[in-house]
């Protein structure tokens, strides 16, 4: 009788396993699986009708299913239910047989229930029950379970019957959990990294806001003085108000010069942090490198002359390269004024330019003291200073190097250096020459 | 002769300013602060300011802002004598209606030659 539904449904499969034997006897004559489970013991379920071999195995199928398999009449009553169902609700087959369905589903959800078995029979088609919904199902114990349940209608000559297949997804559902909760906690996590980097984002900000503000008041309150020191130095300099005598005029070339010195240290500091905050900006022109050779060599032939040293300079005609000129000219002025520095009476500097392989390489060779090679790593560091210059004094801001090897970096240059003591040094300088190809004349700065 | 009208909170830097413009035969005329600077503009009309722009009470930019709305200083050549040097300080002093930019400290020839320049 309970199994009355599945042995109409078998008379199908029967036919069909009858058919495959006959077939498969014709072809090797192999022995008959289904006779040898005749043999195997019954299971606690039985059926009204008496089984066949392949309502036994069907029976084996059902039994060994892990999901409840239910079958509900038309009135909905439980006419069929597995051992996984036993297993997933607490109840005994005896004691779900030929009840109302209604007591695997919670409470709360009878009323609708009703409704919605009514609308199936309606409509019986195949399809999964409260798609998209979370279903839960009532155990004997009172407990709720989460569940899937697909279900699939069954003509009999009496009417349909709806088998319902039932998967507990406790497992599943408490593994999501688990999950949502991991990521939940990674979110967590990851929300409180995040606050505590945009707050160090903001210290940061606000250092460099700070020091930039106060740079600039430095630099403000530092000027102000000077320009009355420098103003005044050249105005007395200029013996408009009667004559000075020459040790007179001494004192005031001296004052002058070092608040001239002053000035470029201040400037050159300003340089270094901006270019160290990344502020500064590199405006690329493209311009003829010899012309910009050209203005750097007659501000420093004076000073070279002055100290009888040779100034040679070899530049191919034509190269052209797109930089900030400004800025080239600044390194090569720094580069050249400390050759002159750094070379005794009579020496000699060479310069000399030339390009390979899209770059530019300038090099600034000198007879000058030469630099230690413990010192050569150093040089670039601001405020680094070699020893004394030819004069016997330190010259200088200390920060040329540092600025023009950054100045350098920023057009994604080189620099580098070679040097013996007393020997003499060799600066060497590679820049890009990006769009050398740009006529010189259109872009030449003014 | 042509007047020149120089603003600056520090007399020391008039006082510098009054001789290098004098030498070079110009008319100068001083002022203190902003307010006084306005004052001395709208009374004496000069052919050239030189401002300085941090002064107390009216900085540089109030005093341009005033003076640029007036017809009498619409064209009037206003130069910014400031020792602030920073990157985008001059943009902004242009931006504000300066003729001109300045930064000190002063160099002799230079002032004279940016000023003769702009009276010319």
């Amino acid at each position: 009788m309970t199994y009355r539904g599945v042995s109409q449904k078998l008379t199908t499969l029967v036919d069909y396993a009858h058919m495959a034997s006959a077939e498969k006897g014709a072809a090797s004559s192999g022995t008959d699986n289904l006779g040898s489970e005749e043999t195997r013991p019954r299971p606690a379920t039985t059926s009204a009708i008496s089984p066949s071999l392949s309502e036994q195995r069907f029976e084996d199928l059902l039994e060994a299913a892990p999901d409840g398999i239910i079958e509900v009449d038309q009135d909905g009553n439980i006419q069929l239910a597995n051992a996984a169902v036993e297993r997933m609700f607490g109840y005994t087959r005896a004691e779900l047989l030929n009840r109302p369905v209604d007591l695997l589903v919670p409470q709360a959800s009878r009323g609708m229930h009703h409704t919605h078995r009514a609308a199936y029979w309606s409509h019986p088609v195949t399809r999964p029950m409260g798609s998209g919904l979370e279903l839960l199902a009532e155990r004997k114990d009172g407990k709720s379970i989460p569940v899937e349940i697909s279900l699939s209608p069954t003509h009999y000559k009496d009417g349909f019957r709806v088998t319902a297949i039932i998967r507990d997804i406790s497992a599943r559902r408490a593994a999501d959990q688990k999950l949502r909760e991991i990521q939940e906690l990674h979110t967590r996590q990851l929300a409180t990294a995040n606050e505590q980097l945009e707050a160090r984002n903001r210290e940061v900000e606000r250092a460099n806001r700070l020091k930039s503000e106060f740079l600039a008041s430095m630099s403000h309150e530092l000027r102000t003085p000077l320009h009355t020191i420098i103003g005044f130095a050249e105005l007395l300099g200029e013996q408009l108000e009667g004559p000075l005598n020459s040790k007179q005029q001494r004192f005031v070339e001296h004052i002058h010069r070092d608040s001239l010195h002053l000035l470029e240290l201040i400037n050159d500091i300003l340089d270094l942090s901006k270019i160290e905050a990344g502020h500064l900006e590199i405006h690329p022109t493209a311009f003829e490198f010899s012309m910009a050779l050209g203005e750097v060599l007659a501000t420093v032939r004076h000073p070279a002359l002055a100290k009888s040293i040779s100034l040679e300079s070899v530049c191919e005609n034509g190269l052209n390269i797109e930089a900030d000129r400004v800025r080239i000219k600044e390194v090569l002025y720094n580069l050249l004024s400390n050759a002159v520095k750094f070379t005794p009476e009579h020496g000699a500097i060479r310069v000399k330019v030339g390009a390979a392989a899209g770059h530019v390489e300038i090099s600034v060779d000198d007879s000058g003291i030469g630099i230690p090679a413990e010192e050569q790593a150093s040089i670039f560091d601001a405020f680094h200073q070699v020893g004394a210059t030819t004069r016997g004094v330190r010259e200088g801001t200390g920060l040329g190097l540092a600025i023009t090897k950054r100045l350098v970096e920023q057009h994604g240059g080189k620099i580098s250096v070679e040097s013996a003591p007393g020997r003499g040094s060799k600066f060497t300088v590679t820049l890009p020459l990006r769009n050398a190809a740009v006529k010189v004349k259109d872009f030449e700065e003014r | 002769m042509r007047k020149i009208l120089i603003a600056d909170d520090r007399a020391p830097s008039r006082e510098l300013i009054r001789e290098i413009l004098e030498i070079s035969g110009y008319e100068v005329v001083e002022a203190c602060d902003g307010g006084e600077a306005l004052e001395k503009a709208r009374e004496l009309t000069p052919d050239l300011i030189l401002l300085d722009i941090e002064m107390p009470t009216l900085g540089g930019f109030d005093v341009i802002r005033q003076l640029r709305t007036d017809p009498r200083f619409a064209v009037t050549p206003i130069v910014a004598l400031t020792a602030s040097a920073m990157q985008g300080d001059r943009e902004k002093a242009l931006q504000a209606g300066f003729t001109g930019y300045i930064s000190k400290p002063v160099r002799l020839a230079a002032l004279r030659a940016e000023v003769a320049r702009l009276l010319q």
